[in-house]
């Protein structure tokens, strides 16, 4: 292992190129994390399937389009019109150079525009397809609607999730791209596969099935017993206290969780309270467990005069596990994040800068990066179907004409 | 990089893991599960702390997550704090590809297993650090476990959103069940740790810093994308404008409608009622806006709804609707079934129940097949076969206590 070297211009996927089938918000999370390793990805859409962070969404309360979309920087953007006759032609061009191809039309959708893992194989034998769906290629439910909320709610982890006399809450975003990741990660295992043995295959990654793994102790529970926690609030069973509590200003909070006496201990010691070691509603970790409620209100009644840096840091010095309920602009703010480059500004073709999620880990001599800004719809189309696969300027602009290329 | 002797995609590949976190013991199962050879170093004695946290297995009080976690692994028990110990592990980092390792910084120091003392001679090694806070800048001696992770990234300050959050608007946030923010820091380290393989023949070891933190910021990067739009998201604000949550005769229900085709199906699902036919109605922007007027309407009529009939009435229309269910119900679903996502495991005392395998299906199956078994159940294997020590070393080293 070498370490004391300077980084390398290499990135851990430079070289591997993506054909990106992949809309909403899971998919395109997955190849986002395989554009910040290096690899080329090349995003296909149309006017009449375009991806949903180019419009509205109101529902989720934003009215106007995003102006810039973290998952969609480092990708090209090529349109295919996928109804048009030529269009599934196209697309085949484009995976016949790819070494991965990724996709979350609903099951069924490749196999009927001849794009399906069968018809790839045949043009591209060693083709990593990886296939983003709500519930999975295979199952009487494969062809259920969903989203995030939705295979949250199918997957039982936004049932598990609330307050023990309250109702389940919907997963949002996380979910997504929670699935994205897991999807990321079993591309990278095919493709280390494939660069292998040379053989290629079809990745199937169901988001129900993602959303089950997160509660996957639960689920092994209740197949050895009969029975499971329903929610549980903030309650990790055995842990007291473990809570999130109130901070000086309007809805600050901060996160302390105590396993172990010895943090226990730390944490009477930070609040100038070491006459609870020897009290016998909290002396031990069963009966602070027991009277978890009563020992909530005092640390509240403690933590509320004071900010959540303060408390953090102290509570740090005395080996207590706690830390400020950080919202966006502390995440961005914070000093930490920015020295990790975990959060980084980005200037757009334009000028304007802001400020993006980075690259969430830092190899000592291959790292990855944000390069680019999202791109226009199309703004790659003559990198990709000129220069990449070699057509002429005029088969392109007859193509744009038609509206295959659209 | 190491030949592959069957199918899995990490076949041949070993990892040495030397975790007590969540995180890196779910890193360490998902690269099980995909073929490499782990092999989980625990203090002697007791062995890793996570073997008595909750949930339970009831009766025997093993640990449900614990064992859900460490599947596929042997099990090593090892003083590192003592000479032999630390002479062990760097015996077996010389037979591994990646070291899998949650130690504090500040912790590595007192050890010896700084990233530069363990790169010496093992040139090819990647060095997988996985801590909450990550291996380099000012929190990264900090403790943390689930909680604080989760609210260290973005997602725990915003949680819940709408029904929850109405009914209860002054508690503070909730955290997603389990270890949520844990797996994911997880599944993130494995993405970089895979990564690090793939490009191993070119460059050779490296350091890979995986933090918890940055793969849930990571995950929550839309409130960031928010921010540089200038809304500052909260969980009052975040709240779907209408749909989410709904309380039916019999259980609860999702629902989600982004699309104008979705939306009409589900005034066709609610029988065209009056209210559905003002003119505002049609702009799915001014559905947006006046959300609250239209949670009032639904709401009260989903109380007299069946959840089923609901969803079966609901998938034929276009609308995106699904139950709330829990392990009962998803174990005992057809889907699931299906799908062969579970796999029969033995467990010691208890008898054969089913676990879930992986949330990802490959060519190659996964398989289930070696359930945790006692801290170090696997010390002869490994350090007689694999390292080539005498039955009397490992019998003097059971002796001191260091295995």
């Amino acid at each position: 292992m070498s370490i004391d070297k300077k980084p390398m211009t290499n990135k851990p996927l430079q070289g591997v190129r993506i054909a990106d089938f992949t809309v909403h918000a899971a998919g395109p999370f997955c190849t986002h994390l395989l554009a910040l390793l290096g690899a080329e990805c090349i995003k296909v859409e149309s006017t009449n399937r375009m991806d949903v962070f180019r419009k509205p969404h109101p529902v989720y309360g934003r009215m106007e389009a995003a102006s810039f979309a973290q998952v969609a920087a480092n990708k090209l953007s090529i349109q295919i019109n996928m109804k048009h006759p030529r269009g599934a032609e196209l697309a085949r061009r484009v995976i016949a150079i790819s070494d991965i191809m990724c996709e979350s039309f609903r099951p069924g959708v490749m196999d009927r525009l001849g794009i399906g893992y069968e018809a790839l194989k045949a043009i591209k034998r060693d083709i990593v397809m990886v296939s983003v769906s709500a519930c999975g290629q295979t199952g009487p439910d494969r062809n259920y609607r969903g989203y995030a909320p939705l295979f949250g709610a199918t997957g039982g982890l936004g049932t598990l999730t609330g307050f023990e006399d309250g109702p389940p809450v919907e997963m949002r975003h996380v979910m997504d791209h929670g699935t994205g990741l897991t999807a990321a990660a079993a591309a990278l295992a095919a493709y280390f596969r494939k660069k292998r043995t040379g053989q290629g295959q079809h990745v199937d990654i169901s988001a129900r099935e993602v959303a089950m793994s997160f509660i996957g102790d639960a689920l092994l529970q209740f197949a050895a017993t009969g029975h499971s926690h329903g929610r549980q609030g903030n309650d990790i069973p055995g842990m007291a206290p473990h809570n999130v509590y109130p901070c000086e200003g309007k809805d600050m909070w901060i996160s302390i969780a105590v396993a172990e006496d010895s943090e226990w201990a730390g944490l009477t010691r930070a609040m100038g309270r070491e006459q609870w070691l020897s009290d016998k509603r909290y002396a031990s970790a069963a009966g602070r467990w027991d009277n978890r409620r009563e020992l909530d209100k005092e640390i509240s009644e403690w933590t509320r005069t004071s900010t959540r840096e303060d408390l953090t840091k102290l509570l740090q010095k005395h080996g207590v596990a706690a830390f400020a309920s950080y919202h966006a602009k502390d995440i961005v703010e914070d000093a930490h994040m920015r020295s990790r480059g975990a959060v980084k500004q980005l200037t757009s073709p334009e000028g304007e800068t802001r400020m993006a999620v980075g690259v969430p880990w830092r190899f000592s001599r291959t790292p990855g990066s944000i390069d680019t800004w999202t791109p226009k719809l199309g703004e790659h189309n003559r990198y990709v179907f000129g220069e990449l696969l070699g057509m002429a300027e005029s088969e392109i602009l007859e193509l744009i004409e038609d509206r295959a290329i659209y | 990089m190491p030949a592959a002797s069957n199918d899995t995609p990490l076949n041949g590949i070993v990892v040495v893991e030397h975790c007590r976190s969540v995180a890196g013991s779910y890193a360490g199962r998902m690269l099980a599960l995909m073929g490499a050879t782990v092999i989980k170093i625990e203090a002697p004695g007791a062995g890793d702390p996570l073997r008595r946290m909750p949930p339970f297995i009831d009766g025997v009080k093993r640990s449900a997550l614990f064992d859900y976690i460490n599947v596929n692994k042997s099990s090593v028990t090892l003083d590192v704090k003592t000479k032999t110990g630390l002479a062990l592990l760097n015996e077996l980092l010389k037979k591994a590809d990646v070291f899998l390792d949650d130690t504090r910084p500040s912790d590595r120091k007192a050890l010896g297993i700084t990233p530069e003392e363990v790169a010496g001679d093992n040139a090819p090694l990647l060095f997988a650090s996985v801590l909450p806070f990550g291996a380099h800048g000012q929190h990264c001696d900090y403790l943390a476990y689930e909680l604080n992770t989760l609210h260290s990234g973005g997602e725990g300050y915003l949680m819940p959103n709408g029904l929850a959050l109405e009914l209860f608007p002054d508690r503070p946030p909730v955290k997603i069940y389990g270890q949520f923010a844990q797996f994911v820091g997880g599944t993130s380290a494995v993405c970089a740790i895979i990564s690090g393989l793939l490009i191993q023949d070119v460059v050779g070891g490296q350091f890979i810093d995986i933090s918890v933190q940055d793969a849930n910021v990571a995950l929550s990067c839309f409130n960031i994308q928010r921010l540089g739009e200038g809304v500052l998201e909260n969980r009052h604000a975040r709240s779907f404008q209408y749909g989410g949550v709904l309380e039916c005769s019999d259980g609860y229900v999702g629902l989600l409608t982004l699309e104008q085709h979705q939306w009409e199906g589900l005034v066709q699902l609610m029988g065209e009622p009056e209210w559905t036919k003002e003119e505002w109605l049609k702009d799915p922007l001014n559905r947006g806006r006046r959300g609250a007027e239209i949670n009032k309407q639904i709401r009260a009529w989903a109380k007299s709804q069946r959840v089923e009939d609901l969803v079966i009435k609901g998938q034929a229309l276009s609308v995106p609707l699904a139950k709330y269910v829990g392990p009962d119900a998803i174990m005992a679903a057809e889907q699931t079934k299906a799908r062969d996502v579970f796999a029969d495991v033995d467990i010691p005392g208890v008898g054969t129940v089913s676990m879930l395998t992986a949330p990802f299906q490959f060519t190659t199956p996964e398989k289930l097949d070696a359930y945790p078994a006692e801290p170090g159940a696997n010390n002869a294997t490994v350090l007689c076969e694999l390292l080539g020590h005498s039955r009397s070393e490992l019998d003097r080293w059971a002796a001191e206590r260091v295995v």
